[in-house]
């Protein structure tokens, strides 16, 4: 009965999403049972389906994951796009410079290269706030921008490649290729590297004495202070979890996804990491299930512009009313209260 | 003589959310009385009279102003029928003079100027009526607490009140100023004003009222005047069949403990001096040493230092100059967490803000500050299976009302928060118990078993330094006791030599007693 009421504002606040957005592709002239049909059943109606929406899960999850763990502390990390970007430069970076190595080295190396370079991003904002107390909104959307530029000088650079037409560097090693879970149609082991980030962040939170203090810290930093927790020490961690994971997901485009590095290759991940961030609630356990559900909604949304010819933009505008539908519904329980 | 009743309320009723808070109460205000209404935290006492000066609507029930039903939509509506409220915490903008605060939101005379010389006239004329000796030119801050009382009582004599309510005024007022308060009191119904005074202190109604009311869990119980009542028949009407009196620290023995002078001081602060970003001086100077088992109180009038020294001394502060040792070894250096560590329990003043987590569990209220101590760490994991057992038995040991260690904390009622605070802070092995404001907003069953637990726990050697505004706690329950006023300590007495108005003189920054200033009893 609990469990049902919990969950109750949010099948209504999809039901409306859906019904507002349903008018909306009616009013365009398109029939919406249709295009619904396709939207849910292509992630499922072929092989190639799921592991389309897999493959998308993928750093949905991870770029969700950098803005809820540093909101578990009550910080706002919006620099997820950034620390992807550069954690993708460092990926490709060691994958391009070490080329020869064997793939039991290669591979670990440029995950390990993208996590750390995403680190080191979000390490800017985390110390610039632990040292001095700078707003990390700021300081986080400020390096999105710096980002932009760097990963334009190293598509542009000396690793260009000159033989594509857009901004591109040259693959990097075939040893450092991320092994293939499945070959036809092709899925690689970044689903699996996503999955334990995912229990591993749940381990941490919900386990561990540090996980506690990073939660307690979030959900009141002053009592936190008084009873002897580190807070800024725990801003500063949280912080780094999140673009370390940022930077995960970026070393997983690298040498999974592309095996290059491409300008543009996060496409609106990032923006939709924040907002199932939010529509979780900032709630790491809730995150993976949220970032299945849109990437079903992804995946259906190309296939119903392909095939109904109904403009992608309609599925961003359909996630976005279902974030403004649970917002408006927790307004209306504490409105009840 | 035979007094008309002024203000009648008849079968009120009301609940916030689930909680009933009053229930089919009937109250009587007769013509030139004080109206004594008594009743432990929780009773309804305030409730009631919000009700009365329309900062709530009640559920069902009827108001009489002279026999004629009314409705109080608004304090406004309240203030216009002739009913005023002076509350706990005064509503005064600091940085305005006494008379700009208390013609602030009424109508005057010159609305274009700043010159209120008419409205002056008509308050000094006051003031000599009540015999109220305000500078009425001073500007709010420079005023002491009694003085402010009296400016806000004046705010509603110039608005033409008939009915006066007052909700605690003896809070935060040293014991000469309440004798003032209550010459104050007497004047305005000789001068044809009602007043009710809301308290929870015995002696107070006693020594002041005409009539007196109790109110227990949002019920009548009784109603008499004051030649019918006594300390004992108030007591139990107070705390109801269910507790012991006899046993209990607050109405039979109070905390005397012996010799504890002898054993050996456990902790030490040596010169401790703290200075604020913005220059002021927080604390300075402050020695002080507590002997194991020792009940320690620092009296002072609140905003004196008190709490920058608790926070200095449990290491969330730093200070600027000074030592402290605990145990015999110094401890400046350390951190909270290595303090709480060595056996430091903080039950802090301001309950919500810097000691109660809202958006997560019971359980992990529970073990806040304690989480990296076994049982509940091991080895940088929770223990959970440590944890929920610990929180069920704090849950019924300490009757705090939840469905469980799960429930979200923000879903507790401030009574239960506290009951949070009280359990967590004494379930661990401590050393020393720091405690700001102990039993605020507790009620007297649950005030008595605070006590007793800190008894128990002096008797094994735990060291209490307990921090209130309430004297009368401290007079209570404490060893010695020490004054602070600025943030240096003025004076530390014994037991032995404990005397209120002394206390008084101490708190109201007096270095000695110039002269008998407040008259004894």
């Amino acid at each position: 009965m609990t469990q049902i009421k919990k969950f109750l504002p949010y099948f209504i606040a999809i039901l409306a999403a859906f019904l507002a957005a349903g008018i909306f592709i009616a009013a365009l002239g398109f029939n919406p049972f249709k295009a619904y049909e396709t939207i849910f059943s292509t992630s499922f109606r072929t092989p190639n389906g799921f592991i389309q929406t897999l493959i998308k899960w993928v750093p949905l999850t991870l770029l969700a994951l950098a803005f809820t763990v540093p909101l578990s502390s009550g910080k706002f990390n919006i620099g997820a796009e950034g620390q992807m970007i550069v954690g993708g430069i460092g990926s490709a970076a060691v994958g391009i410079i070490f080329a020869d190595l064997p793939p039991a080295l290669l591979i670990p190396l440029i995950i390990l290269a993208g996590i750390l370079a995403g680190s080191l991003w979000g390490l800017i904002s985390a110390w610039l706030l632990y040292q001095f107390n700078i707003n990390e909104i700021l300081t986080t959307v400020l390096l999105n921008f710096v980002s932009f530029s760097l990963i334009d000088y190293v598509c542009t650079g000396p690793w260009r490649d000159p033989a594509a037409g857009h901004p591109t560097t040259i693959p990097i090693g075939e040893n450092g290729f991320l092994p293939m879970l499945i070959d036809q149609p092709p899925l690689n082991i970044g689903v699996l590297l996503a999955l334990v980030a995912t229990v591993g962040v749940y381990l941490y939170t919900n386990k561990t004495t540090a996980g506690y203090e990073l939660v307690v810290t979030g959900a009141n930093p002053r009592a936190s202070k008084v009873h002897g927790i580190n807070i800024r020490q725990m801003f500063l961690f949280s912080m780094v979890i999140g673009a370390a994971l940022a930077g995960l997901s970026g070393a997983i485009e690298v040498s999974g996804t592309h095996n290059r590095l491409i300008e543009g290759m996060h496409s609106n991940f990032p923006t939709l990491g924040l907002i199932i961030g939010l529509i979780a609630r900032g709630k790491n356990q809730a995150v993976p299930f949220v970032a299945f559900f849109i990437a079903i909604l992804e995946v259906g949304a190309s296939a119903m512009q392909r095939t109904l010819l109904i403009p992608v933009q309609v599925v961003l505008i359909m996630e976005a009313l279902i974030l403004i539908f649970i917002l408006l519904s927790d307004l209306i329980r504490r409105r009840q209260k | 003589m035979d007094q008309s009743a002024i203000l009648e309320m008849h079968g009120v009723n009301k609940t916030f959310d689930k909680v009933v808070a009053l229930s089919n109460v009937d109250f009587e205000l007769k013509q030139n009385e004080i109206l004594g209404l008594l009743g432990g935290n929780g009773a309804g006492k305030t409730t009631l009279m919000n009700i009365l000066f329309g900062l709530y609507k009640m559920d069902s029930g009827k108001v009489l102003l002279s026999g004629q039903p009314v409705t109080i939509t608004s304090p406004r509506d309240a203030l216009l029928k002739g009913i005023g409220m002076v509350h706990q915490h005064f509503l005064q903008i600091n940085n305005f003079t006494v008379i700009e605060n208390i013609i602030l939101g009424s109508k005057v005379s010159q609305p274009f100027t700043a010159n209120y010389a008419k409205e002056e006239a008509l308050v000094q004329k006051l003031c000599t009526q009540f015999s109220l000796e305000i500078d009425l030119s001073a500007r709010i801050e420079t005023l002491p607490m009694g003085t402010r009382q009296k400016v806000e009582i004046l705010k509603a004599l110039y608005r033409g009140v008939k009915v006066l309510i007052l909700d605690e005024p003896t809070t935060n007022l040293i014991p000469q100023e309440v004798d003032s308060l209550f010459q104050t009191l007497k004047i305005m119904v000789k001068e044809g004003l009602s007043i009710v005074f809301i308290t929870h202190k015995l002696r107070e109604v006693l020594s002041v009222c005409d009539r007196i009311s109790v109110l227990r869990e949002g019920k009548n119980v009784i109603s008499l005047t004051r030649k019918d009542a006594s300390d004992d028949m108030l007591v139990r009407a107070m705390v109801g069949e269910g507790m012991d009196l006899k046993n209990s620290v607050i109405f039979a023995e109070g905390l005397v403990s012996d010799q504890k002078t002898n054993k050996p001081a456990i902790l030490n602060v040596k010169g401790i001096s703290k200075i604020n970003a913005d220059k002021t001086q927080a604390i300075s100077d402050i020695d002080l040493s507590i002997h194991e088992g020792e009940v320690f109180g620092i009296a002072g009038v609140a905003g004196n230092g008190q709490r920058d020294l608790a926070e200095v001394i449990m290491g969330i502060q730093p200070s600027t100059s000074g030592t402290v040792f605990f145990g015999g070894e110094e401890i400046t250096k350390e951190d909270t967490k290595e303090r709480i560590s060595r056996g430091f329990v903080y039950i802090p003043e301001d309950r919500l803000a810097d000691g109660f987590l809202n958006k997560v569990s019971v359980a992990y209220n529970l073990i806040l500050g304690y989480h990296h101590l076994a049982p509940y760490s091991n080895k940088g994991f929770i223990n959970w299976k440590n944890v929920k057992k610990s929180s069920k038995e704090m849950i019924s040991e300490y009757n705090i009302k939840t469905t469980g260690p799960d429930e979200i904390g923000g879903n507790l009622s401030g009574g239960n928060i506290q009951r949070v605070m009280i359990a967590r802070a004494f379930s661990q092995n401590s050393k020393l118990l720091i405690a700001h404001n102990l039993t605020r907003g507790l009620d007297i069953p649950s005030m008595d078993f605070v006590y007793k637990k800190i008894k128990t726990q002096s008797a094994t050697g735990v060291a209490t330094l307990v921090i209130s505004e309430d004297l009368d706690e401290l007079l209570l329950i404490c060893d010695r006791i020490a004054v602070m006023y600025r943030g240096k300590i003025v004076g530390i007495l014994t037991r032995d030599k404990f005397e209120k108005y002394e206390i008084g003189r101490l708190m109201s920054g007096y270095e000695q007693s110039q002269e008998e200033t407040g008259k004894g009893k």
